[in-house]
């Protein structure tokens, strides 16, 4: 018998997780035109900074949050300054940015690997659980949908209400124009590193504390934060949201589905990519166009 | 160890590593696809030689089949992609590659799951030496290393090489000419991937074990190293990043062995190789060797004309 109010919590749990983790992705990539396969390790590092913060220094999980965003987020703003600009100012093709994000997460991987090792580590912190009818939560999890639901709102009001907003929107649709309007593109560029390195520190502390902490963490599930970023349209914020809690979805039904077939749950992976095949096949420009004013 | 198997264990891995990298030179130095999930066609190869020579099968048609079934494969995960841009391209391919190994992984009935599963070597001879073996399969895998070599050379040079880079360089003029964009990548495509296929063939009956760790993200990335190194679009720069890689990966073990560093050397080398893939990219782009020049009987008889033939070629 299947649980199906829970299934439909946690879709939401999954989708508020993959939108944390997706948004610097997708906004990055709009604006500096290529994939940025590092984004996996800003996870990780993140997952780390939070860790060390939460665990050792036991300051718990909103001043981990805070730090994790803080310093993650220099340190994709210090990547894209000493690496990806420099390469774009000299004329890079999209492949060679590719690959230079591959290299540097490799650097970054490895580099963790060497300094906290390959052993996976666990957050301690025990949260509480309430069932609420059929339903069970845990503090964790109340915390992750809070933090996702604020980071919306936010992000929206950022985008909509503030200079710095419209500034990334305008360099996403059309950057000539919007240099021709007397924007600095390269600080939009840079604060808009700053931010995406920062959301994907939080994923990763969502992530770690729920399984474990090791140099892979932000690997393991940048499968599905890349088919939110390209479902959801390249640089689109609002189209990521709804993209996030469909592959949330599909991912906790298509669970349901691998156990009724007595198939491994690890394929669970496969469904984000089966998405993603599909998007580029039927609409490869993504939701983006539900979201364009008329 | 012997002295000698060691050496001639580099050169069979220099070999093999060799068509990888030619693999991947066709797709990305001469056509401009960014396969970052060749890992998952040295896997089809690697498992389709392994299963077929269980059964008996003799091993050349093991390692054609391989090839055959990357092609077809590599085919298939490219169409999605084909005519839209390269990012699309290397996100779906490097996502394959994953979800293949999560197959290998969990279904244990397929060549023994995570536990990985024994191989035949191709050609064995009773009461051989590991000297002799290791002489056997230069010979192999040079033989295979020579007709890829041979025939990419010959694509490289003739008209369709050319429409190839024609559509590297600038897709749009490429399809006002005619060419058609897709139907080329794909061929390409393809292409690599049987190479790659050939060579995981090869790969799984020299070291006589395949399991699904062997094929992380980690090879195509090493394959990528020395493409980038040696200079994109030239099958000479190819074979050399090949060797340099290798090298350097011998140094690093005989490192682990014998020194002790403030870092583990295993974390280390990687380190290494993303900083020297950053550098090459910003520093040198072209790699060590610069891109091949079309070599053709008009242009030659222009160069030796007009006598400047050695400068200009250079």
């Amino acid at each position: 018998m299947v649980n199906w109010a829970q299934v439909f919590v946690n879709s939401g749990i999954t989708g508020s997780l993959y939108l944390i983790g997706a948004v610097g992705l997708t906004l990055t990539y709009g604006l500096s035109k290529f994939p940025n396969f590092a984004h996996a390790e800003f996870i990780t590092l993140g997952a780390f900074f939070g860790y060390i913060v939460a665990e050792p220094l036991g300051l718990g999980l909103p001043p981990s949050l805070v730090v994790a965003f803080l310093a993650t987020g220099l340190v994709g703003l210090l990547c894209y300054r000493v690496i990806f600009q420099p390469l774009s100012k000299k004329g890079a093709t999209i492949i060679h940015l590719m690959v230079a994000s591959i290299a540097l997460g490799l650097v970054l991987r490895y580099s963790i690997g060497a300094i906290w090792g390959w052993e996976p580590l666990y957050f301690k912190t025990s949260w509480p659980s309430f069932d609420i009818g059929m339903i069970r939560i845990t503090g964790l999890w109340i915390w992750l949908i809070f933090v996702a639901i604020t980071l919306a709102i936010i992000m929206h009001l950022i985008l909509v209400h503030t200079k710095i907003g419209k500034a990334i929107r305008a360099t996403n649709s059309n950057p000539e124009l919007a240099l021709a309007s007397g924007i600095n593109i390269d600080r939009v560029i840079l604060v808009t590193w700053f931010i995406g390195a920062g959301l994907a520190a939080v994923a990763g502390i969502f992530r770690a504390a729920n399984t474990q902490i090791w140099p892979m963490t932000g690997w393991d599930i940048i499968l599905p934060i890349f088919a939110v970023a390209i479902l959801g349209g390249i640089g689109n914020f609002y189209g990521s949201i709804v993209a996030a809690f469909i592959i949330g979805l599909a991912e906790n039904l298509g669970v349901v589905a691998l156990m009724a077939l007595g198939l491994s749950t690890s394929y669970r992976i496969a469904i984000a990519f089966i998405i993603l095949i599909l998007t580029l096949i039927i609409r490869p420009e993504g939701l983006a166009m539900l979201f364009r004013r008329s | 160890m012997d002295p000698l198997v060691y050496v001639l264990d580099f050169i069979v891995l220099v070999g093999i590593f060799s068509i990888f990298s030619l693999s991947l030179n066709i797709e990305f130095g001469f056509a401009g696809l960014a396969n970052f999930g060749k890992v998952a066609f040295v896997l089809i190869g690697a498992y389709t030689y392994t299963l077929l020579s269980n059964i008996n099968v003799p091993f050349y048609v093991c390692l054609i089949a391989g090839a055959t079934a990357s092609a077809i494969i590599g085919f298939l995960v490219s169409l999605p992609t084909l005519k839209l841009r390269e990012d699309y391209l290397a996100i779906v391919v490097l996502a394959f590659g994953e979800i293949l190994k999560v197959i290998v992984k969990s279904e244990d009935w397929i060549a023994g799951g995570v536990w990985g599963i024994p191989v035949y070597p191709a050609i064995s001879v009773t009461g051989s030496s590991a000297r002799l073996d290791m002489v056997i399969n230069i010979a192999l895998v040079y033989f295979c290393l020579f007709i890829s070599f041979f025939l990419l050379q010959l694509l490289a040079n003739s008209p369709y090489g050319r429409v190839m880079r024609a559509i590297r360089e600038d897709e749009v003029a490429a399809e006002a000419l005619g060419k058609n964009r897709a139907k080329y990548r794909a061929q390409v495509f393809a292409l690599g991937s049987a190479i790659a296929g050939l060579g995981g063939g090869l790969y799984a009956q020299y070291l006589q074990f395949i399991d699904p760790y062997m094929f992380a993200p980690m090879l195509t990335f090493t394959i990528w190293i020395m493409v980038l190194l040696g200079g994109p679009g030239n099958n000479w720069g190819a074979l050399l990043g090949a060797g340099l890689v290798q090298l350097f990966d011998r140094g690093a073990n005989i490192v682990k062995d014998y020194l002790t560093l403030p870092i583990d050397p295993s974390n280390l080398q990687y380190i290494i190789y993303g900083i020297l893939i950053i550098l090459v990219l910003l520093y040198r782009p072209q790699g060590l060797l610069k891109e091949s020049q079309v070599k053709t009987k008009a242009m030659e008889s222009i160069f030796n004309g007009r006598g400047f033939a050695k400068n200009r070629r250079g």
